[in-house]
C-alpha cells in the first residue's frame, strides 16, 4: 500500500502516523473535501467518495455542535465489528484539515489511533506552510484540480 | 458504593505501593482510559493505547505458545516497569512503576482490583 | 547389593524418620533403578528438608535424570544450607561444565578444594579447568569431576569438555533442560536460531509463536521508549496454563522461556538469565 500527496508537506507526517497508528486507509483534506494526501486507497472512486463523506459528517456535526453553542466537536470514532473510522479535525497554515482513518481492530485501536493522531497533528502544523491564502475555487478549476488531485494520489 | 467510587478505592490500594507511580483502568479493546491514578508527568492516554496494544500482542503470542490466557505480566526496563492485570470484561488493571518496585506486591493489587472491576 | 536394598527399606518402613534413606536411594541409583530411588529421596526430603545431604543426594538423582535444571536448585539449596558441601560444590562444578562456564565451574571446585585439601577428584577436576585438556574417559564412566563418588550406572554421555573447547555447534542450549520444548531463541525478525517449543499436547508450536514475538518485542519497545522508561529489558507473564519470560540477549535476539505453572515466576526469571547466558556465547560463536 502506498501514500501519496498532493502537498509534499503533508507526505513525511502522514507516513509516520500510517506507521505507528497502524491504519489502513487514511485521508487528509480540506473541509470542502478536497484531498491533499491518502495512504491505502487503490481507486480513485473511493478516495472521492470517502472524502466527500467524511467532510459532510464532519460538517453536520460541526452544525449539532454550533446548535449545542458549543465549539466543534475534537473528533469522531465510529466502530464496527473489525473495522473503526476516525475522523478529527487540523489546525494548520492551510487552514483546517480533516483526517479520515480507517482501521482494523485487529492491527490497532481507538487508543493507539487517538495516541498518533495527536503527532499528526502536531506535525502538519509544523510542516503546513504559513500564512497561505486559500484559492478562491472556479467550478471549471475544481474539475481540473480533481483530476489532477486524482492522477498524482494514484501516481499516474 | 458507585462503580466509580469503587475504581477510585481500588486504584488508590495500588497506588500506596511503594515504587508505584500510577495506575489506571483501561479498556483492552479500545486502548481508551477508564479511570486513572496517575503521578506527574504520566500521559494516561499514551499508558492506556500502548499498554492495550501490547496485551493483544502477549495475548496471541501465549495463546499460540499454548500457556492459555494472561492473568497477569510486567514489562520490564530500564527506567520503570508497566505491571497489569487482565479482568474477564476486558479491562486492564495497569501500574507505572520504578523499576525496582516489589512486583509480588503489586501484583496482589492488582489482581485486589480486578475483582473489585469484575 | 539386593540383600542391602532388602535391609535398608525394612528398616526404613519401619523407622520412616530414619536417616537410611540416604543410603538406600544411593543403592538404587547405583543400580539404575531413578524412579525408585527419586521416591525415596523426595520421601527423606519431606522428613528432613534442611539436611544438605539430602538435597545433595537428590540432585544426583536428577542429574542421573538428565534434570539438571532441578539438580542445579537442589545442589544450590545444599549449599545454602551448608556453605562447603563437597558434593553440592562438585555438583554445581559439573553442570557449570556442561553448559561451558568453566570459569564458575572452576570457583566451586577450588571451594571444594579449600573445604577438602585431599580430595583427588577435586584436584583433578580442577586441573582440567585450568589446564583445558580434554579427558579421555571411558565411555560410559563418569567424568573426573561428576557429583557422585562411584561410578553411576547412568552416566552423563558427554565427556567434560575442556576449558578452551567451544558449546556444541548446532545446539544453541547445550546442556540446558527444556531446550527442545521450552526455550526459544530468534532473531530480530523473527526467525528462529535455536530451540524448540512444544505446547502441552506435544504438539509443535515453534513457528507459530516465533511469528508473534518480533512483534511483542517491536511493541515492548515502542512502549517503553514512548513512555519515557527507558529500554525495555523483559516480559513476563503468567498464564492460565503456564508462564512466559521473553527477554533480548543481545540488540538482535529474543530469548523465550516457556514452563508449565509448577515453576514459579522467581525461577523463571533465573532459568532465563542462564538461557540468556547460553544464548549470547552461542551467538558470539557463531557471529
Amino acid at each position: 500500500m502506498s501514500t501519496r500527496a498532493v502537498e509534499q508537506w503533508t507526505l513525511e507526517p502522514l507516513v509516520k502516523f500510517v506507521k505507528e497508528a497502524g491504519a489502513r486507509l487514511v485521508l487528509v483534506m480540506t473541509s470542502a473535501g478536497q484531498v491533499l494526501a491518502q495512504h491505502g486507497f487503490s481507486r480513485a472512486m473511493d478516495v472521492m467518495s470517502a472524502a466527500a463523506l467524511g467532510a459532510a459528517i464532519m460538517a453536520s456535526t460541526d452544525e449539532i455542535a454550533r446548535q449545542l453553542q458549543q465549539p466543534p466537536f475534537a473528533a469522531l470514532n465510529h466502530q464496527g465489528d473489525k473495522h473503526g473510522i476516525f475522523l478529527a479535525g487540523v489546525k494548520t497554515g492551510r487552514g483546517r484539515l480533516i483526517a479520515l482513518v480507517a482501521y482494523d481492530l485487529d492491527a490497532s485501536s481507538l487508543g493507539l489511533v487517538q495516541l498518533f493522531f495527536e503527532q499528526l497533528a502536531a506535525d502538519l502544523q509544523a510542516a503546513s506552510p504559513k500564512d497561505s491564502v486559500p484559492k478562491q475555487v472556479l467550478a471549471a478549476d475544481f474539475e481540473r484540480e480533481l483530476s489532477d488531485s486524482l492522477n498524482t494520489l494514484f501516481g499516474r | 458504593m458507585t462503580a466509580t467510587a469503587g475504581y477510585g478505592q481500588a486504584l488508590d490500594l495500588i497506588t500506596r505501593v511503594g515504587g508505584v507511580r500510577g495506575a489506571m483502568l483501561v479498556s483492552a479493546e479500545d486502548g481508551i482510559v477508564v479511570a486513572e491514578q496517575l503521578m506527574e508527568g504520566i500521559k494516561g492516554s499514551a499508558v492506556a493505547a500502548l499498554a492495550a496494544s501490547l496485551a493483544t500482542r502477549l495475548r496471541r503470542a501465549m495463546e499460540a505458545a499454548g500457556v492459555g490466557a494472561s492473568l497477569f505480566w510486567h514489562l520490564q526496563a530500564e527506567g520503570g516497569a508497566l505491571l497489569v492485570v487482565p479482568t474477564p470484561n476486558g479491562i486492564l488493571v495497569v501500574a507505572v512503576a520504578e523499576p525496582d518496585v516489589n512486583v509480588g506486591l503489586v501484583r496482589l493489587e492488582l489482581l485486589r482490583a480486578a475483582e473489585v472491576v469484575g | 547389593m539386593a540383600d542391602e536394598i532388602k535391609k535398608l527399606s525394612s528398616q526404613l518402613a519401619q523407622d520412616p524418620d530414619s536417616l537410611v534413606f540416604l543410603r538406600l536411594a544411593e543403592l538404587l541409583r547405583h543400580k539404575g533403578q531413578l524412579d525408585s530411588a527419586h521416591r525415596v529421596a523426595v520421601t527423606g526430603l519431606e522428613r528432613h528438608p534442611h539436611l544438605a545431604d539430602a538435597h545433595d543426594l537428590f540432585a544426583r538423582i536428577l542429574a542421573d535424570k538428565h534434570d539438571y535444571e532441578r539438580a542445579f536448585d537442589e545442589w544450590d539449596m545444599a549449599l545454602r544450607i551448608a556453605p562447603t558441601h563437597i558434593g553440592a560444590l562438585k555438583g554445581l562444578a559439573f553442570l557449570y561444565f556442561k553448559v561451558g562456564d568453566v570459569e564458575q565451574a572452576a570457583a566451586h571446585l577450588e571451594a571444594a578444594q579449600r573445604a577438602a585439601p585431599d580430595d583427588q577428584g577435586v584436584a583433578q577436576a580442577l586441573a582440567l579447568a585450568r589446564g583445558g585438556q580434554v579427558p579421555q574417559d571411558t565411555p560410559g564412566t563418569a567424568p573426573a569431576a561428576a557429583p557422585s563418588p562411584s561410578p553411576s550406572p547412568a552416566p552423563v554421555e558427554e565427556p567434560l569438555p575442556a576449558a578452551a573447547q567451544p558449546l556444541e555447534e548446532a545446539r544453541v542450549f547445550a546442556g540446558l533442560e527444556g531446550a527442545e520444548e521450552g526455550l526459544l531463541l530468534l532473531d530480530a525478525s523473527g526467525r528462529v536460531l535455536g530451540g524448540a517449543l512444544k505446547n502441552a499436547q506435544g504438539q509443535d508450536v515453534t513457528d507459530a509463536v516465533a511469528a508473534y514475538l518480533a512483534g511483542v518485542s517491536q511493541e515492548a519497545a515502542r512502549t517503553t521508549k514512548l513512555l519515557g522508561l527507558g529500554k525495555w529489558t523483559g516480559v513476563a507473564a503468567e498464564g492460565r496454563s503456564g508462564h512466559v519470560h521473553l527477554t533480548a540477549p543481545t540488540g538482535d535476539a529474543l530469548l523465550l522461556v516457556v514452563r508449565d505453572r509448577a515453576v514459579p515466576m522467581g525461577r523463571l526469571a533465573i532459568i532465563a538469565q542462564r538461557a540468556a547466558g547460553a544464548a549470547r556465547r552461542w551467538l558470539e560463536a557463531h557471529g
